[in-house]
């Protein structure tokens, strides 16, 4: 596939245990949110019962929104690194959004080099980190404030946080279909869910830009 | 040989204020979030207050505000509930317009009821 | 009977668990965990429908009495005649668009006409009989408390108003020693009923089984009150259907009335004047600004200069005020002691100290709903939000 040998490390330690902290939190709470939203008998069930399914949903979300913030304060650096690489947005970038990084077949043209992630990626980074937000802000005075605050408020909470996990939802399962299912991508796969490690050849191809910066440091 | 690249640590100047700068952003739409409903739960009641002033303004312009000058009610007193005179808590005024409460409403019904009796 | 045993509120399928309406309800009848469908208890409900308004989701609904009166409406042997409670006037026209606080009061009499009503009476010349009623009732009570001769059966001090059905219910509930505290004087509603069946019906030369009496209420609480089994005083069901305002409203959408342009009517004479008294009734405060106004005249004898209280007046849940009232048959004055709540809530610690004889008051107005009728359960729900 390429003439370049070797790993690169794509993602570290604490990078790997917090995503897959969020990814069972935002499963338990899609589940029992699904379920108790619509009064699935058979999700709330799974929990026992649409109360307990409220209850296992709260404190998910606690770890849903602690997780996040223990690693963001204890890998600032890493953080920032991810902030700055999704916040840049060159030519090249828009190049990939109008190829659509030639995952789609009748979409012709040529691909530009992509950094660390490529435009989709970055897109998705701000999505998670905005719906995450709106979730927080809308989730936690349903469940504290549910006493204290106008019946106007709490309903508009209630419909932000609607509409905000269905997005997500869709979201997440693009993310889950690019990175797990499809063969051109699904490469990734174990880098953020076992080892880290990504093979150098497809970094070389997929993430040209920090490849380049990678070698050029070493 | 199997060679590994990993980032190297330390991190610049742009990328620190970029870090800092979205969690300064997340704070700040935390308190204008946090703002929107304060002031939602602020405007929420006020129409009670509003509907109050338009029946104490109705009030003013009543050209009668006080109930024993209403003469409907007068003539009320005078032709049915205290013939001849204005005279609360007459028998007949405590048949139809006392009532009783809690333990005390089986007596009270038995009482209409007889009351009801002489009256056909 | 039926209405009484299924409840007047009731949580519908719509309920989304998010637990508002617990702390909303003063008496415990709502239950459920967050994320579970609420269940409320009848025998803890006391139908007042703060949590209906307060329900993000509108997922309390009340009891509706408007098929029978449709029906009442179309059968040409019954004579309809409908009175309208003060709150009404002032928040019906939001349902049109109309800032809250706009009196329709001439518009809502024009639109009852237009329904079919055989008489528009209104509830205010019953409040002006409670008044009277309400207020000798007192002047009774504080007689026997100043010793005078001749009104030792009065009741004991001080009196509680009666006009609330979500308060006696409050009250026969929780606290049935209170109960020879509240006036014996019926609510307003309750007055107008057999007096339209007794008074008016022979007047009008109609026969009260053919007379069917129609309120228009904010008010969830008087669907049960009119249901109550004693409320027959005029041997018949004295008050037969209640709405509401937002049902009312509902009502002359349906029939395609331009509200908003109408005209500007009076109400049927007979049992339909009102005055500035009565109108107050609909907020907090104003059932017992309009005690003093008529008890301090037939107390002093002397007519009262400026007939605004504006210490009894405001939004405070709980608000005190004395009174110097000139007893002119006793030769002294009384400093009368009154005390107005709003928000059912705020009762228990004015209650208690009656109970335990240390109360200060002579006269105590109770509301269940914070504000008083303006702000009912059977009001517009609003969502203001700037």
């Amino acid at each position: 596939m390429s003439d370049v040998k070797g790993k690169v490390l794509k993602h570290g330690e604490q990078t790997r245990t917090m995503h897959w902290l969020h990814l069972i939190c935002f499963l338990i709470l899609g589940l029992t949110g699904i379920g108790f939203y619509w009064n699935i008998g058979w999700i709330n069930d799974l929990f026992g019962g649409p109360a307990n399914a409220s209850l296992v949903h709260r404190w998910t979300a606690v770890v849903f929104t602690a997780g996040p913030a223990i690693y963001i304060l204890l890998n600032f650096e890493r953080f920032s690194k991810f902030i700055d690489t999704i916040s840049t947005f060159t030519r090249d970038d828009i190049q990939w959004l109008k190829t659509m990084g030639g995952y789609i077949p009748f979409l012709k043209g040529k691909v530009p080099p992509q950094d660390k992630y490529n435009a989709g990626q970055k897109i998705l980074g701000w999505v998670v980190i905005l719906g995450c937000l709106l979730f927080i802000l809308t989730g936690f005075p349903m469940w504290l404030w549910r006493h204290a605050v106008s019946p106007a408020f709490l309903d508009f909470c209630y419909t932000v946080h609607f509409w905000d996990a269905m997005i997500m939802m869709l979201a997440v399962l693009g993310h889950f279909f690019l990175a797990a299912i499809h063969p051109q991508s699904r490469v990734e796969f174990s880098s953020m869910m076992l080892d880290g490690y990504v093979d150098a050849g497809v970094t070389a191809h997929h993430n040209a830009k920090w490849f380049a910066n990678l070698s050029k440091l070493e | 040989m199997v060679s590994i690249l990993a980032e190297k640590g330390g991190i610049t100047r742009r990328q620190f204020f970029k870090g800092a700068g979205v969690l300064a952003v997340v704070a700040v739409v935390a308190g204008v979030f946090a703002k929107i409903g304060i002031d939602m739960f602020k405007v929420s009641d006020d129409y009670i207050a509003k509907r109050a002033a338009g029946l104490y303004t109705l009030d003013e312009k009543m050209a009668i505000r006080k109930s024993h000058e209403n003469p409907e009610i007068i003539q009320l007193y005078k032709d049915f509930l205290s013939p001849g005179e204005v005279k609360p808590m007459t028998e007949k005024a405590h048949h139809l317009l006392h009532t009783r409460y809690g333990q005390d409403i089986p007596a009270l019904l038995e009482e209409l009821r007889h009351y009801q009796g002489e009256a056909a | 009977m039926n209405a009484v045993e299924v409840g007047i509120i009731r949580v519908t399928s719509s309920c989304k668990g998010c637990d508002h309406c617990t702390s909303i309800c003063a008496t415990g009848a709502i239950s459920g965990e967050m994320g579970e469908k609420h269940h409320i208890d009848l025998k803890k409900c006391i139908s007042c429908g703060q949590c209906l308004i307060n329900c993000p989701f509108s997922a309390i609904e009340d009891t509706s009495m408007v098929d029978t009166v449709k029906r009442a409406l179309a059968d040409p042997d019954l004579f309809v005649v409908v009175q309208e409670a003060p709150a009404v006037r002032v928040a019906l026209g939001e349902e049109f668009g109309l800032a809250p606080g706009t009196n329709v009061k001439g518009k809502m009499y024009a639109a009852l006409r237009r329904l079919g009503f055989d008489r528009v009476y209104d509830t205010e010349f019953a409040a002006d009989l409670t008044i009277m009623e309400e207020g000798t009732e007192l002047i009774h009570r504080v007689f026997k408390h100043l010793g005078v001769a001749g009104f030792e059966h009065a009741g004991p001090l001080p009196q509680f108003t009666s006009c609330c059905p979500a308060w006696i219910k409050y009250a026969e509930d929780k606290f049935p020693d209170l109960l020879p505290h509240i006036s014996s004087a019926k609510s307003p509603q309750q007055m107008f009923g057999p007096i339209a069946k007794t008074y008016a019906a022979q007047k009008l030369n109609v026969h009260p089984t053919k007379m069917f009496v129609v309120s228009v209420m904010p008010c969830t609480a008087k669907k049960y009150e009119c249901n109550r089994p004693e409320m027959m005083a005029s041997g018949y069901k004295d008050v037969d259907a209640v709405i509401t305002t937002r049902e009312l409203a509902a009502i002359i959408k349906e029939a395609g009335i331009d509200f908003v342009n109408l005209p500007d009517e009076t109400a049927d004479n007979l049992v339909g004047l009102s005055t500035g008294a009565a109108t107050i009734f609909g907020t907090t405060g104003g059932v017992m600004e309009a005690a003093l106004r008529t008890a301090y005249e037939l107390l002093s004898g002397q007519t009262l200069g400026k007939v605004e209280l504006h210490n009894v007046r405001g939004l405070k849940p709980v608000r005190e005020a004395t009174i110097d009232i000139p007893i002119k048959d006793l030769g002294r004055t009384l400093p009368v002691n009154v005390c107005v709540v709003t928000g059912i809530k705020h009762v228990d610690g004015v209650i208690e100290e009656v109970l335990a004889g240390r109360s200060p008051y002579h006269f105590i107005e109770v509301m269940n709903c914070p504000g008083g009728c303006v702000n009912g359960g059977g009001q517009p729900i609003r969502r203001d939000t700037y």
